[in-house]
């Protein structure tokens, strides 16, 4: 039994990197290994989000534009010191999940990024996780995407009123499987959403994309009464209308309020237990018992049971996560899946890999005039088919950034391996065995492992480790053979290895790599 | 592709006796014979529309008919003018189908959907009314769920398809795949089955890669591949022993499959084409389907023999700017009429193994995990309940099937009520109705309730009662 006292082991200090970023580094490992979790933690949580928001050139329904802002983006992912709180907003882009297929504005596509960023890992001033999903609810592209911008008095449109409870907050049911909420608390808090608008242009007051309340499509008429009827628990009977103290302006607030003081038919905060239910999926793995997320809970104080004025706190969460000992537990039997971004930007990150790019032009349309703009498509070196950008094989992998599949988000762990998406990964595994060159953007086995090694074991060991594999092949394992195998073409006793042999080291080490990345162990973080 | 204990058990002896480098070497000889003996010499291909569709603009009635004023409630409801989603009866006059069974109403199909008109005059698509399950969920997430385990009321442990239940029926190897899904993903439909499901979005693609500086270690290197999947297949740990299991399973299909695309482009250039021309997705990844279904049919590899297939359309999502003649829910249906057609007049010249024509061995059924609110919005309509669905095949009887929700009496929440009482002249179809009969019928299940439990509850709220035989299949 482990606290926040417990010292990190290296495979602790190696777990704990790895699940909070995409490659460890020899530096932070060397920091972490002797540390409590609980100072490791601290300095991972650390600091509010950086300013980061993806760049956007021209705000025009364009691929290729929303190519440069995916780009800009990824190549942040592959070079930024802020590993977790990138692996965080990838989770929140997720949990969030807005798709610009629907949204068409990359103006709001980048600024929700920069938002999830800012809170990704709490500790913003005066900002909590109730304040996040508060700022969500004006976030300019989710307005759009659930069609708050729709919902207007006497046509209420019920899809983010639906969505905010099903997948923001509540969960269609808790941990019991008992309903959360019924249709009717849908109708009741769309109304309150009703009138919700953005601006169209910087004006007086309130810049471009900003939310306002148009009074006269707001509904202000019968009391809106939720959770009056789920099953005898909850906060029976709040009304949003809270009366004169609470202008029309302030009910969307008094939603989230409302929703965060639910209890679940064990009494429970539903809040609280849902999300850190998933943090846990995501951070440590799947299926965490109800025992492990109550003591998070109770540990990070998320529900404010303990102590109301420092609820909600994000930081504390992700805290009491990254010191249980269910988090340790899973270094021993990873199962948890890379999402393709994972794969992709751990992969280039261990291999010291930077992006290569092509330049094209292509004429787009701007506030009624043609330009000529130059447009860079990044890509792995040599790979410079159109069909093999980074975003497009990320897309077949079943990632496709900035546009999630619908507001579920995407399907994790098994869901991202079947046979197409499998094919995919390894189509990545041989470009970039085959992004063969100099600098900073070529695959340079000879830079990485020692080539004085001639052990065949002594190789498939170097690059294991080097490749970060959590369950590292074990002596004598099936696989481990299999790969010495393979170095050895199956000779028996064979002649030492000699990787200084050019041509045996394009052929094997470079195939040796290639067969680590498709491996079923690689795909597990 | 999940597997219980018991058939993982059953495939892993198999895979650590051979590996995974010879497709077909495991495979039956007496497969086809064996399948043809539990299913019939048979295909079945599931439509899904994602998202929600709007079935009241899908069949929508033309006039009040004789009695049931559907049509005037209709015009109340679906607005004229700016985001209005009402269908003149005037653009519906070359899409009427038959009349709704019990109050007579004229319906006819979205103007959008000719192509379903078409077939539909061919004698070859079904049009069943009215499809749900009780107490509608109208959450996409759990709705879909209750679609595709067939279980809405959890009476079965797990979460595994109700297409996954019946391939556990049906005699494939554990090295054989019996179903491809073309979608990013397999289809929960499909989830807990003895055999492989594949999913991949085109065939072409759908190649193992292999460094091309140097393609004189490939075969080292599958080699070494195989055998790292093997040993990973027998790891302790469930998730790494499944991507064990699905990486052998590709390279043993990745070996067949890709190689079937050449034959059909090559043997059937028109029919290629077409697809091409509807510049969908629905209609390119249906031409996967053909594809298939062509090598099965000429015996092009004896490693591809798979029946059973599902294709995923989104969009029908419609909160806002659904559109009423044209517009977003136009355009789904457009694309899904024309793409449909398009393969099923492909299966329908294409000739079978056995003689006759392809068409005339596959079933396809469409369905969506919800309808839409009855009372639309500015510009759309919210989740609903009860819906179409369609089957299409060369066996199918045309015709208008189950009752037109009852639009002039809703719930509290604007939506079509459930009904199995007897004698409703607006009585529901519950959906496991229409697979049970396909089920029961195409696949010749003989007591589809195996695969679909039936609910407790009250008779007249509840399905308790199956009614397998549907009548749009002999």
């Amino acid at each position: 039994m482990g606290d926040a006292t417990t010292v990190l082991s290296d495979t602790d200090a190696r777990h704990l990197l790895r699940r909070t970023g995409f490659f460890i580094s020899t530096r932070q490992l060397k920091s972490f290994t002797g540390k409590t979790r609980g100072a490791a933690a601290n300095s991972l949580i650390r600091g509010a989000g950086t300013r980061f928001k993806p760049r956007v050139r021209y705000n025009v329904d364009d691929v290729d534009l929303e190519r440069e802002v995916h780009d800009n983006w990824l190549n942040y992912m592959v070079s930024t010191t802020h590993q977790f709180q990138e692996k965080l907003v990838l989770f929140w882009h997720d949990h969030f999940a807005c798709s610009n297929v629907d949204v068409q504005n990359l103006t709001f596509m980048a600024n929700q990024n920069q938002l999830l960023r800012r809170h990704c890992k709490g500790k913003v001033r005066h900002a909590t996780f109730k304040d996040f999903v508060k700022a969500i609810n004006k976030d300019a592209a989710m307005m759009d995407f659930l069609d708050t911008v729709r919902n207007r008095k006497n046509k209420p449109n019920e899809n983010y009123a639906r969505e905010l409870q099903e997948l923001f907050t509540l969960g269609v049911t808790d941990l019991q499987g008992n309903a959360n909420y019924t249709q009717d608390d849908i109708v009741q808090i769309a109304r309150a959403f009703t009138g919700w608008s953005t601006q169209q242009a910087n004006g007086p007051g309130l810049k471009y994309g900003d939310a306002y309340l148009d009074p006269v499509q707001h509904d202000g008429g019968a009391p809106k009464v939720v959770y009056t009827t789920v099953g005898g628990f909850g906060p029976s009977g709040s009304d949003i209308t809270l009366g004169g103290s609470n202008p029309p302006e302030a009910e969307i607030d008094t939603v989230i309020d409302i929703i965060f003081a639910h209890r679940d038919s064990e009494g429970q905060s539903t809040v609280a237990r849902f999300i850190t239910k998933k943090l846990l999926e995501y951070l440590a793995g799947p299926n965490p018992p109800k025992t492990v997320i109550d003591e998070v809970i109770a540990n990070s104080n998320f529900d404010g049971s303990s102590d109301p004025s420092t609820a909600w706190e994000l930081s504390a969460l992700l805290h009491a996560i990254l010191v249980h000992d269910f988090f340790y537990a899973t270094a021993a039997q990873p199962s948890s899946v890379k999402w393709p971004a994972h794969y992709v930007v751990s992969t280039l990150r261990q291999l010291k890999m930077l992006l290569d790019y092509t330049s094209f032009t292509k004429t787009i349309t701007v506030d009624g005039n043609d330009k000529i703009v130059s447009i860079r498509r990044y890509h792995l070196l040599n790979d410079t088919d159109n069909s093999n950008s980074l975003r497009d094989r990320l897309d077949d992998m079943g990632q496709l950034l900035l546009n999630p599949p619908s507001v579920f988000g995407w399907d994790w762990e098994l869901a991202w391996t079947n046979s197409g998406t499998l094919l995919a990964r390894y189509d990545f595994a041989v470009a970039i065995a085959q992004a063969r060159g100099t600098g900073r953007t070529a695959f340079r086995p000879d830079k990485l492992v020692d080539l004085g090694l001639t052990d065949p074991g002594d190789v498939v060991d170097a690059v294991t480790a080097l490749l970060q594999v959590q369950d590292q092949f074990p002596v004598a394992s099936a696989e481990r053979n299999a790969l010495i195998d393979y170095l050895t073409d199956s000779v028996v006793n064979p002649p030492p290895l000699d990787l200084r042999d050019v041509a045996y080291r394009n052929r094997k080490l470079h195939g040796l790599f290639c067969l680590i990345l498709e491996s079923p162990a690689y795909q597990l973080q | 592709m999940a597997l219980t204990r018991r058939q993982f058990i059953k495939r892993t002896g198999l895979l650590t006796a051979g590996g995974f480098l010879a497709p077909g070497v495991f495979r039956n000889p007496f497969l086809e014979r064996a399948l043809a003996d539990a299913m019939g010499d048979k295909y079945l291909i599931i439509l899904q529309a994602d998202g929600g569709n709007d079935g009241l603009n899908t069949v929508i009635p033309v006039d009040d008919g004789s009695s049931g004023a559907l049509r005037m409630r209709y015009e109340v409801v679906r607005n004229t003018g700016s985001g209005g989603l009402q269908i003149p009866a005037s653009a519906l006059s070359g899409t009427e189908i038959d009349d709704d069974l019990s109050s007579g109403t004229p319906l006819a199909l979205h103007p959008g959907l000719s192509g379903f008109k078409t077939l539909f005059d061919a004698g070859k698509l079904a049009v069943i009314q009215g499809c749900g399950y009780p107490n509608q969920n109208l959450s996409h997430a759990t709705s879909k769920g209750f679609w595709q385990t067939g279980d809405p009321l959890g009476m079965l442990p797990g979460t595994a398809g109700w297409m996954g239940r019946y391939l556990l029926s049906v005699p494939y190897g554990p090295l054989d795949i019996s179903a491809v899904n073309v979608r990013t993903e397999v289809a929960a439909e499909f989830a807990q089955t003895g055999t492989n499901v594949l999913a991949f979005t085109k065939l072409k693609t759908f190649t193992f890669p292999y460094d091309d500086y140097d393609p004189g270690d490939n075969l080292a290197k599958r080699t070494a591949y195989s055998a790292v999947c093997t040993a990973a297949s027998v790891a302790a740990e469930t998730t790494r022993k499944f991507l064990g299991n699905a990486g052998g399973a590709t390279l043993t299909a990745s070996q067949s499959y890709p190689a079937i695309e050449a034959t059909y482009v090559a043997d059937r250039p028109t029919w290629n084409a077409g697809y091409t021309t509807l510049h969908s997705s629905l209609a390119n990844d249906l031409r996967e389907v053909a594809k298939i279904i062509y090598a099965v049919e000429n015996n092009v590899d004896p490693a591809v023999c798979a029946r059973f297939f599902q294709v995923r359309n989104g969009g029908y999502d419609t909160h806002s700017n659904q559109g009423a003649l044209s517009g977003r829910h136009n355009n789904l249906h457009v694309e899904v009429g024309a793409a449909v057609e398009q393969f099923y007049n492909d299966l329908d010249n294409m000739p079978a193994n056995g003689g006759g024509m392809v068409s005339d061995k596959v079933c396809i059924v469409w369905w969506s995990e919800f309808s839409r609110r009855i009372n639309q919005n500015s510009s759309g309509t919210d989740h609903g309940s009860q819906g179409p669905m369609f089957v299409i095949g060369g066996t199918v009887s045309s015709g208008v099937y189950g009752n037109h929700p009852n639009i002039n009496v809703l719930n509290s929440q604007g939506n079509t009520i459930y009904s199995q009482a007897a004698g409703d002249p607006y009585r529901s179809t519950d959906f496991r109705d229409v697979f049970g009969t396909i089920l029961r019928h195409w696949l010749g299940v003989t007591d589809p309730t195996t695969i679909f439990p039936l609910d407790g509850g009250d008779p007249t709220k509840f399905w308790t009662v199956p009614h397998f035989d549907l009548g749009f299949l002999p």
